[in-house]
């Protein structure tokens, strides 16, 4: 049972990165205060993960067959990648650190069957784009709708307030549901854990990481990224939860990064204004290549130079 | 703390468009004891207006510390705050100019333009509490905002009037000269705060919607 602490760290680093995807406008705009984010994202994170995780484990696993002690090398690369980013506040993502990993130790053990990357990288392509067309049109729509409804300021600020915790709730159950796949989901295949017990314990180590250690990224979200004020916090982070929550039910995961941003940019374009910032958008653009590469080669390493030793067998 | 901004219904920020409202009602009231103050030659009106700026300061000072308890999202706070510190500006205004009025013997000749202007700034302020009103009912505040350019317009034309009218008073001695210099230009300058604290309601309008 040792080897799921691979996994249970690359949760722990997960968890500290992505949620600031969820509410680090929300935090950064002052809406929401820091702690309150971080309990509110663990409690529906761990939602997520018991309700639909298993949805996203079944593709992962489709892409290799691994030893319980592969698996532990995919976790254990995919998880220090990240850790590597999330140092550098970039925020990466664990999806394509986990892709990367399993494909590494796929073409080291001969097993790797990469059909399935065609629809994985398909719909990571997608996630940014769907991000955009949600944050677009919901910011259409609900322009239309506030403008044509006579509310008080009181009311209003009100809205507002419990638009911004109500999709920050979402979007943490959706970041459970469709991202505890890469913490646990190939221990599930190498028949280490069962997909629910694969779950609670993928969840588990997300929240932790989002408890302990995620303020720094979710700053870098939250006030790098772009002057959200927060009707557009609330679509954004609305627009990136729908677009994560569609590829659960494709049952891919996927990065909320890039949902996130391509909401972002979304938003901006309904209002012809640059919220993205071309620096972070290149900084994040290269966490994206660098992430599921290095993670497949740090992968591919230790199961050529750590297969041997006898502390593994 | 958070379960109480969940669940409490708008209480803090009600308050605080309370507070709001009254600290206008006040710049009103001391508005129009200026106006009567100068038209009747009102000495005792002429101090209620410090003494309605200390009650207008005591209100400033709780709708500040309400709003950074916690009142309306972080984002419009300081937009709200601004606002008031304008508002409480155009109170310093009127106190200093209430003052200088009490130091100086007022010239007749400039009394009936002096008084229209300061009758102006009352109507102004009016107006401004209406746009507050209707900036926190949600509803549109073109016609307010271009109320209040109208009548700062107008302001604008009589003030240079008053100037010119200034000119011709004979200055026996330095202070009373000084004085009466900076009764005009406190007078003059209350309608160009007001008008900015009308700017500032419609930047709190925009950011909101």
């Amino acid at each position: 049972m040792w080897k799921i602490l691979s996994g249970a760290f690359l949760g722990w680093s997960l968890g500290a990165n992505d949620s600031a995807n969820i509410f680090g406008t929300g935090v950064a705009t002052g809406t929401v205060n820091y702690r309150t984010a971080v309990w509110l994202t663990a409690a529906f994170l761990m939602a997520g993960a018991l309700l639909e995780g298993p949805k996203c484990m079944e593709v992962l696993n489709d892409l290799s067959s691994l030893l319980p002690l592969h698996a532990f090398f995919c976790a254990l690369a995919a998880a220090l990648t990240m850790t590597a980013m999330t140092a550098l506040a970039v925020p990466a993502s664990s999806s394509h650190a986990v892709v990367g990993a399993i494909v590494g130790v796929g073409l080291v053990s001969g097993s790797a069957d990469l059909s399935p990357l065609i629809k994985i990288v398909t719909c990571w392509v997608l996630t940014p784009i769907c991000g955009l067309v949600f944050g677009y049109l919901l910011l259409r729509a609900l322009t239309f709708l506030f403008n044509r409804t006579h509310m008080s300021l009181t009311r209003r600020n009100r809205i507002y307030f419990l638009g911004i915790l109500i999709a920050g709730c979402y979007g943490a159950y959706t970041l459970g549901s469709n991202n505890v796949a890469n913490v646990t989901g190939v221990y599930v295949g190498s028949g280490l854990l069962t997909p629910r017990s694969a779950s609670l314990i993928g969840g588990l180590a997300i929240a932790l990481g989002v408890l302990t250690f995620s303020r720094r990224v979710m700053m870098t979200v939250g006030r790098g990224i772009a002057p959200l004020d927060p009707f557009t916090a609330f679509v954004t982070v609305l627009a990136g939860a729908l677009s994560l929550h569609l590829f659960t039910q494709v049952g891919i995961p996927v990065s909320s990064s890039q949902a996130i941003v391509g909401a972002v940019v979304g938003v901006g374009l309904v209002g012809d204004v640059r919220t993205v910032s071309p620096r972070i958008l290149v900084k994040i653009g290269l966490g994206w290549i660098v992430t599921p590469v290095s993670a497949g080669l740090l992968a591919w390493l230790f199961v050529v130079f750590l297969s041997g030793p006898w502390w593994f067998s | 703390m958070f379960l109480k901004k969940l669940i409490g219904h708008e209480d803090r920020e009600k308050e605080v468009i309370r507070d709001m409202d009254s600290h206008l009602r006040l710049l009103q009231d001391g508005c129009k004891a200026f106006h009567e103050a100068i038209e009747r030659n009102d000495h005792a009106r002429m101090r209620r207006v410090k003494e309605l700026e200390r009650e207008a300061d005591t209100i400033r000072r709780d709708i500040v510390s309400h709003i950074y308890e916690g009142a309306f999202l972080p984002y419009l706070r300081p937009e709200l705050s601004k606002f008031v510190e304008l508002v409480d500006q155009v109170f310093d205004l009127l106190e200093y100019a209430s003052a200088c009025y009490l130091e100086i013997r007022f010239p007749d000749s400039l009394r009936s333009e002096a008084a229209r202007v300061a009758f102006l700034n009352q109507e102004m302020c009016g107006m401004l509490r209406l746009t507050l009103q209707a900036t926190t009912a949600g509803e549109d505040l073109r016609e307010k905002r271009l109320a209040i350019r109208i009548y700062e317009k107008r302001i604008d034309d009589l003030k240079f009037g008053l100037m010119h009218d200034a000119k011709a008073i004979p200055v026996e001695d330095f202070w009373e000269g000084k004085t009466l210099s900076d009764f005009l230009s406190r007078l003059s300058s209350v309608s160009d705060v007001i008008e900015d604290a009308s700017d500032h309601l419609g930047i709190i309008s925009s950011i909101i919607k």
